[in-house]
């Protein structure tokens, strides 16, 4: 819905719109002036949007899962009681949907994490979780952009970069695309890292 | 004559860097704005030059901060009220100040105050990333300048600024504890006590305050539940679950879970960015 909502507004109104911002329930905007914003609260009951038909893009990112790439996914594994592998397979099998971007640069908050994956997240936050990593947090799961604290379950690595400030845009996908993870070796994950690929879709 | 020049950084603190009015749009890639924490004061030093109005500054938030410039040109210094010396003398009135080359000027103690700017004729030249020279980490390739730092500018030794010789940075309006907001979109959640609360109590600036967000001291008890992550925006006044308030900065991020209770005026934004840690505040709500 928020995504009908961003299309409308950037078709109809985005010359009169200096920023507009997503979340899960609500969507922002920064007017260019106080007479977009009046002419637009007046009309607002007028305006009907359908939900955007959503993009059949899916993105294709290789992930090392443990293997030192992932900390945390024994103890997870442990916790939710299942074999490592069977979480990975789990984590793996879902096509999770990006609804925006926000955090941090590049971040991409996902939706479709099973529910039996979810778990709190931790208490006491890592003070450096590293660039790159795979993590679990509350009913979500997530790509760390950059180094940066985080409280989230680090399950794995991939070797993509999630942003480049020298692109415009400085990202690969967008909001609506879907993202699947590719679980691969340790041995591919050292070959990739060396020279980080863009990754496909489909 | 407009000649390539650098302008180097013989002594600073940490915290210093070059700001703009930072990059509007690029929310959607989850980019915060950045930019200057006092726009009063980044508004003034531009008018001050002539210069066009998002020419780049420097940002200095602690004393001891001393550079020299290679070519000639004109500065401008705004923001807390500082210990200005050019070449070793203590000016009075750094509102326009004529450099020539090999020039070293030093801000030393504040008196009053929290972020100092210094904004150069034509503005700073560092590299321009999605349409903005602010430093944030991750993006720029400095995200604070250190002692031995180059900066480029252009340097002008035919400008005259006499016509605003007598101008003067004023410093009144940031003392003022008067901090005028709006609800914000989650305003409505909060019971009627905890708005009373609110907006009677006085509160202190917290050490744990940087260029991502602004705490309070005190506590405002409430029953807020955990809500979905949405917008914030530079203003934006969160109020966690234990009570704390987190009065949202240039850096913040773009989207956040906790309440946001209140969206601070532009102007009022300035003026918190010229607060230390320890000074009072207290919040007025204007209606839309």
């Amino acid at each position: 819905m928020q995504l009908g909502w961003c299309d409308f507004l950037q078709r109809e109104l985005g010359d009169q719109i200096l920023d507009l911002r997503q979340g899960f329930t609500s969507v922002s905007i920064l007017w260019k002036d106080v007479v977009a914003h009046s002419q637009f609260q007046n009309k607002l009951n007028t305006i009907a949007i359908r939900p955007l038909e959503l993009s059949n893009k899916i993105w294709k990112v290789p992930v090392c899962y443990g293997e030192g790439f992932g900390k945390d996914l024994e103890t997870l594994a442990k916790e939710k009681k299942l074999k490592v592998g069977e979480l990975i397979e789990m984590h793996a099998s879902v096509a999770y949907r990006i609804h925006f971007f926000g955090f941090l640069p590049g971040f991409m908050y996902l939706n479709g994490l099973p529910e039996r994956l979810h778990s709190p997240r931790k208490a006491v936050p890592e003070r450096a979780v590293p660039r790159g990593s795979v993590a679990i947090g509350g009913s979500q799961t997530g790509i760390y952009p950059r180094e940066s604290p985080g409280g989230w379950h680090i399950i794995g690595r991939t070797p993509i970069s999630l942003f480049d400030g020298e692109h415009n845009p400085p990202v690969w996908a967008n909001s609506g695309d879907r993202i699947k993870f590719v679980p691969i070796s340790s041995s591919e994950m050292e070959r990739l890292i060396e020279n980080p690929p863009l990754p496909n879709y489909k | 004559m407009m000649d390539h020049a650098f302008a180097t950084i013989l002594k600073t603190g940490p915290g210093t860097s070059i700001q703009d009015l930072g990059r509007i749009g690029q929310s959607k890639y989850g980019i915060p704005v950045s930019g200057v924490m006092d726009e009063r004061s980044f508004n003034w030093i531009n008018h001050i030059l002539k210069n066009k109005e998002n020419e780049a500054v420097l940002e200095i938030a602690q004393p001891g901060f001393q550079i020299q410039f290679e070519g000639s040109t004109s500065v401008s210094i705004a923001g807390a009220n500082a210990k200005i010396s050019l070449n070793g003398l203590e000016i009075d009135n750094a509102a326009l100040i004529k450099i020539s080359p090999k020039d070293t000027l030093e801000i030393g103690a504040f008196i009053s105050g929290a972020r100092v700017y210094l904004g150069i004729r034509f503005g700073f030249q560092t590299q321009e990333i999605l349409n903005s020279r602010s430093f944030y980490e991750g993006l720029t390739t400095q995200n604070q300048l250190s002692k031995g730092s180059k900066i480029p500018y252009f340097s002008d030794s035919e400008w005259s600024h006499r016509s605003f010789a007598k101008a003067k940075w004023t410093t009144d309006w940031y003392l003022s504890q008067e901090l005028s907001t709006y609800p914000g979109p989650d305003f409505y959640l909060l019971s009627e006590e905890t708005k009373t609360n609110l907006l009677s109590g006085t509160f202190k600036i917290s050490p744990l305050s940087n260029r991502m967000g602004i705490q309070l001291e005190e506590k405002l008890e409430n029953e807020l539940p955990e809500l979905p992550t949405n917008p914030v925006y530079p203003g934006t006044v969160q109020l966690t679950s234990g009570g704390k308030i987190i009065l949202l900065a240039k850096d913040a991020q773009v989207t956040g879970g906790y309440p946001r209770i209140l969206q601070l005026t532009p102007d009022s934004q300035s003026i918190l960015a010229q607060k230390r840690p320890g000074d009072a505040l207290h919040f007025k709500l204007l209606l839309p």
